[in-house]
């Protein structure tokens, strides 16, 4: 397993090392995309498909990591990348804040509470001159970054995050908290009997899920140079994170990157091969979304693994076998 | 007397408000599942009236309601019977969650394709701008029909709930699918009653969204999550919480956009989110 994981995470390295010496200016910026919205499907993932949290409201994260950025940029003065570490501190900060609150609601009531709960922040944000109101914020030390290696470090910083979101959700959930976390999800009385913090494991879930989000939503403004309330709270975020997680395979860590492979495609198809608008973009995105769950509710990877037999980054625990009748399976 | 004014108009709100939560509060109370086209379907009704209104000027305007109801019955019956039921096959609340919000991104954008995205009435001729002074406060004759109209309904739709047989029928098959199968009910096309009469639901709330105002292809989506707001104030399950929250949140919405005009829906939000933190199971304590 070791080596499998070890060898998975050097190969995507090198891949994405190499990467912006083949791909062009447009395909890189693609892929920087991809990457940053795959980062925010794990994350999401990780809420509502490991810990059972639907969150509607996961876009005031991305939201605040972007906030984070700029505004620190602009008050130490300094490169945008020294501060890009605060990103995600300032999520989880806000997540830590308001999950006290927040876990004291149930289901549906949790997902549509923390989507108030970021509307509420979106209209302070967008009312205070200090960060910019409805203008938004350009980037002001955006003249200290190297703009000739602008695109490639944008798409390395994406690739490290969203291979550290995977190889870390992978490690996670193979860990004895990650089962306390499933366990949590799967029937939280009964994790409690058998002594799994539920409150506290839902904490360290939750204010994960949060950095996650922060650090690739300021990585995609930073990509802008400029940030506006309206497209830094646009609903949109958990929109996408929970269409690419649900149709890929919720609670699997090969099902995100099905989703957004498939989202991107279909985005590239319906407006760029065919060269339709906008608009029938998203009809198409909605027929996949309806046929997914007509033909398979637990998601595509779910039915392609069971179809084929194949097992990737499977967290699956199964029950020791007799050695006479099979050999163990390790994964 | 302005505040009065203020307030009066919150509540004429806040009956609109009810009449969009109260078919979400029907689908989520029987079935569980949050519907995420709701607010779509309410656009279609105003659409579909709004074209029969061009082709036939001369039709009355309950003609046009009566049909344009008709035809939201109808499309529910289908989109529950068709769609929705199989998806709720499915142990996991996710998926019909999903269905139902692709089956919104589909309607909306096919309507913003074919209607364009401007802004559209329905012109019913001295109604719709027609106003009354009781008391030296100016009401819109629209906005009070308009809650009139949500207060009967909720009336109607608790007898029906509460003293038809029919309603039993819901009622029980709300709380067990699997024992009604028993008394010769058929669970899927309780369902699909439902969510016509709740699709039926929010075609008046978009009729009446048409008439007193005006609408684009993304009235629904902006309505939704104060919708959502409206059900889980009323309480999930109970079935005069929707007007109640509807209407503290109309009040709030006006007043606190007097006091403050460029809040948006900042205080229904607060309101919301200071009362939920409060009573986390709602208003109105829950049926079950």
């Amino acid at each position: 397993m070791h080596l499998r994981l070890v060898s998975g995470v050097v190969a995507s390295i090198l891949l994405s090392a190499g990467a912006p010496f083949v791909l062009g200016d447009g395909a890189l910026r693609l892929w920087t995309e991809a990457l940053l919205i795959l980062t925010m499907a794990q994350m999401w993932n990780l809420l509502a498909g490991y810990a059972g949290l639907v969150s509607f409201g996961h876009q005031v994260f991305v939201a605040a990591g972007a906030y984070a950025l700029f505004l620190a940029a602009e008050a130490l003065n300094v490169s945008p990348y020294w501060v890009l570490p605060l990103a995600p501190l300032a999520a989880a900060f806000l997540a830590a804040l308001v999950a006290l609150p927040l876990f004291r609601l149930r289901d549906a009531y949790f997902s549509i509470g923390i989507w108030v709960f970021s509307e509420i922040v979106a209209t302070l944000v967008t009312k205070s001159s200090l960060t910019g109101a409805t203008a938004g914020l350009p980037l002001k030390t955006s003249s200290l970054m190297d703009l000739d290696w602008f695109e490639p470090t944008l798409f390395w910083i994406a690739s490290v995050q969203a291979l550290a979101a995977t190889a870390g959700l992978l490690l996670l959930m193979r860990s004895e908290f990650g089962l306390g976390i499933m366990s949590v999800r799967d029937n939280d009385v009964a994790a409690m009997s058998v002594g799994v913090d539920v409150q506290r494991n839902r904490l360290i879930v939750f204010v994960i899920s949060a950095a996650g989000c922060g650090a690739a939503g300021a990585v995609n403004f930073l990509s802008n140079l400029y940030l506006s309330p309206a497209s830094a709270f646009d609903v949109s975020w958990v929109v996408n994170m929970m269409f690419i997680v649900v149709i890929g395979g919720i609670g699997t860590l090969e099902g995100p990157i099905i989703g957004t492979l498939l989202f991107f495609a279909l985005r590239e198809i319906v407006t760029g091969q065919l060269g339709l608008s906008g608009g029938w973009y998203l009809v198409a995105l909605g027929s996949v979304a309806v046929g997914t769950m007509l033909w398979s509710p637990r998601g595509l990877w779910p039915a392609l693994s069971a179809r084929w037999g194949l097992r990737f980054m499977s967290v699956e625990r199964k029950a020791p076998r007799l050695a006479l009748q099979d050999k163990p399976n390790n994964d | 007397m302005a505040w009065i004014e203020t307030v009066v108009n919150g509540l004429l709100l806040g009956g609109l408000y009810g009449l969009i939560g109260i078919g979400l509060a029907l689908v989520f109370g029987v079935m569980r599942v949050v519907d995420g086209a709701q607010g779509e379907f309410m656009v279609m009704a105003a659409f579909f009236a709004v074209i029969v209104l061009a082709a036939a000027p001369d039709l009355h305007p309950l003609i046009i309601f009566g049909l344009a109801i008709l035809f939201s019955f109808c499309i529910g019956y289908v989109y529950q019977s068709w769609i929705v039921n199989r998806s709720m096959q499915s142990s996991d609340p996710l998926a019909p969650l999903l269905l139902t919000f692709g089956v919104s991104i589909i309607l909306r954008s096919v309507m913003v394709e074919v209607f364009g995205a401007d802004l559209r009435g329905l012109q019913l001729g001295s109604l719709s701008r027609a106003s009354i002074a009781i008391f030296n406060i100016n009401i819109g004759v629209m906005p009070l029909l308009t809650l009139a109209t949500s207060i009967v309904l909720f009336l109607l739709l608790q007898w029906m709930l509460k003293r038809t047989s029919f309603g039993r029928i819901i009622r029980a098959t709300a709380d067990r699918r699997d024992i009604v199968r028993l008394f010769g009910v058929r669970p899927d096309r309780v369902y699909a009653c439902v969510m016509a009469m709740s699709v039926a639901l929010s075609a008046i709330a978009g009729l009446f969204l048409a008439a007193r105002a005006s609408f684009t292809p993304f009235s629904g989506v902006e309505r939704l999550l104060i919708a959502f707001e409206v059900v889980v104030l009323g309480g999930i399950g109970s079935f005069w919480g929707p007007l109640i929250g509807g209407l503290a949140l109309g009040v709030t919405q006006l007043v606190g956009l007097k006091w403050d005009p460029n809040a948006g829906l900042l205080y229904c939000h607060l309101l919301f989110f200071i009362m939920i933190l409060i009573r986390p199971s709602g208003l109105v304590a829950s049926r079950s």
